[in-house]
């Protein structure tokens, strides 16, 4: 490694700290300004550092719209992607991974294609499909959280997929043999063994689709109803036509944004490993 | 042997019956509708709406048949235009600091971790905090340029033609650090003894960066590229929230124009049609950029 001189130093971490204003930048104002009165917001030049502290807008953000209500919506749609594209995607990648048997090449490459399709394909069947099930079997799909776990959980799909049989892959086949041989069943040695190896590439895939539930607004926008509204579409509500509450709104972005915070401190080595192999061998 | 492979078959059906579901069939219908005049009156019964062939296709490029082709075709450049921007600068972006942050120094690990955080923003919360930056008279971006002079007036982002210049902006923000995250991890890969090599034969630090770090982070390279200009179709979410269901002309996009035309002015047919579009447009892209790379699998 070549050494680096004092003035090149000197530079090197005045780079660095660019950098850092460029990505924490927007950070730091949506925090300042979430403990600012909504006078000071209002007001001309806008400063960096609140002139008066409160925490009047985290107070007040549930009153002006039922953001706990739609934070709790989005944990039930989130939560239920997450637990249904976990069984599923782990059902599928075992079968990729596991067994060489006609067709499998090509499924894998319809998994990564319909990554690739646009998601405003879909939005108008699914209005379609959603009134048909509801008039036809008595099933109700749009406003309801069913609704939505289903459509989030089929997108998350192929990504998880693809992303697990990776991970799976590098599990030798050995331990599979051996558990057969002790007797398990498939399903047994699935759920005893490979599982519990698995779980980093389990957890990184979870949190993938707990964070696409949490952050989807275009189907959002047509499938949900006052009784199942997101918290992504919630935080648009602060800005009407006739009053802006900016320092409510950054409150609630800040509250939006604390599950993600903690799920991603939690297993960041994962979710790092895991998108990079899903992005390198994709 | 025969037993094993229908049990491979078992495990991957449930996934398979919830794609084709979710995926393949309503694929199929958004194409068969794109042939159909679909709107409110009829979408209880979509059978009984009258088939017009082509006129739904017609309508969106053709000035003559409807008012909308003009709307599309910009929308189709402007997302272009958006694309280009946020793909170029972002990558520049993203390869520089992959580079800063491959060489050892003081808290790297920390800085690392640093970078990812617009990543992992939710894009409600990035683009409504960006729409914040961006107000007009109380926001913080404008302030700041004028006080070091750079302007002479407050800009109008959100409002007119310097639409596309702030999602683009935007967007660069919460974009690049996947990106530079996938770069590093492909620097990782390249051993210091081949620089080391370079060195002592006397290559400068251009040199080494052109014929050493490019080659080695081709592949890489490739698929970022071909991800986000796929990606990039995808964009909704940050017009959505910065601008509101209507974007105004500057900043329109076919998502945008799509989901009003469908849901606003209930013309299902023709969304499906010009989304329809899109998807061959997309396609052609894939399949032209494959063409001229090459793009192989290297397992």
């Amino acid at each position: 490694m070549t050494k680096r001189t004092p003035l090149q130093n000197v530079l090197f971490y005045f780079v660095i700290i660019v950098i850092l204003f460029f990505v924490l930048g927007p950070y730091c104002w949506m925090i300042s300004s979430s403990f600012k009165t909504s006078i000071e917001i209002q007001g001309m030049n806008p400063t960096w550092i609140p002139q008066t502290l409160t925490l009047d807008n985290y107070i007040e953000m549930n009153n002006t719209v039922p953001i706990f209500t739609y934070f709790k919506n989005s944990i039930i749609v989130s939560g239920g992607t997450m637990i249904f594209s976990l069984i599923l995607s782990t059902l599928a990648a075992y079968g990729i991974s596991r067994f060489r048997f006609k067709g499998r090449n090509l499924y894998v490459v319809i998994l990564m294609a319909t990554q690739m399709l646009p998601g405003i394909l879909f939005v108008i069947p699914y209005f379609m499909l959603f009134t048909w099930i509801k008039s036809n079997l008595g099933i109700p799909m749009t406003n309801t959280f069913q609704g939505l776990i289903f459509t989030y959980t089929s997108f998350a799909l192929p990504f998880s997929i693809l992303m697990l049989r990776n991970y799976l892959d590098s599990v030798p086949k050995s331990i599979d043999e051996q558990a057969l041989i002790d007797g398990c069943t498939r399903f047994q040695a699935l759920y005893k063994i490979i599982i519990p190896l698995a779980k980093p590439g389990l957890a990184a895939m979870g949190i993938y689709s707990f964070i696409m539930g949490w952050n989807e607004i275009l189907f959002a926008t047509i499938l949900t109803g006052t009784k199942t509204k997101t918290i992504a579409l919630g935080l648009l509500q602060y800005i009407t036509q006739n009053q802006a509450r900016w320092g409510q709104m950054m409150a609630a972005c800040m509250f939006a944004t604390l599950p993600i915070i903690i799920a991603f401190t939690a297993y960041q080595k994962h979710i790092v490993q895991g998108l990079v192999a899903g992005a390198t061998k994709g | 042997m025969k037993k094993i492979k229908l049990l491979g078959y078992l495990f991957i059906l449930p996934a398979i019956t919830a794609m084709l579901f979710v995926h393949i069939i309503p694929m199929g219908w958004g194409i068969i509708i794109s042939f159909r005049d679909l709107t409110i009156r009829n979408i209880r019964n979509w059978t009984s709406a009258p088939v017009i062939g082509l006129k739904n296709y017609f309508s969106a490029f053709n000035n003559n048949v409807s008012t909308i082709s003009q709307r599309y075709k910009q929308s189709l450049w402007n997302i272009l235009i958006y694309g280009f921007f946020t793909i170029s600068i972002g990558f520049l972006v993203a390869l520089g600091v992959a580079l800063i942050l491959n060489k050892p120094f003081l808290g790297r690990t920390f800085v690392r971790g640093l970078i990812l955080i617009p990543y992992i923003t939710p894009d409600s919360v990035a683009f409504n905090f960006w729409r914040f930056i961006f107000q007009n008279r109380i926001g913080i971006l404008n302030e700041m340029m004028l006080r070091i002079g750079m302007i002479k007036e407050p800009i109008m982002w959100l409002v007119g033609r310097n639409t596309l210049t702030a999602v683009i902006i935007a967007s660069i923000w919460k974009g690049w650090p996947l990106t530079s995250l996938m770069l590093l991890a492909g620097l990782q890969t390249i051993p210091q003894s081949v620089y080391e090599a370079a060195k002592i034969d006397g290559a400068s630090v251009w040199q080494s960066f052109k014929y050493i770090t490019i080659p080695y982070l081709k592949p890489v390279i490739k698929t970022i590229m071909i991800m986000n200009i796929l990606w990039n179709f995808h964009a909704y979410n940050q017009f959505r929230v910065l601008f509101g269901s209507n974007p105004g002309i500057h900043a329109e996009v076919p998502n945008t124009l799509i989901m009003r035309e469908a849901f606003e002015h209930y013309n299902y047919g023709l969304g499906s049609a010009l989304s329809v579009i899109l998807m061959l447009i997309m396609l052609s892209i894939t399949l032209i950029y494959l063409y001229f790379f090459r793009f192989r699998k290297e397992d």
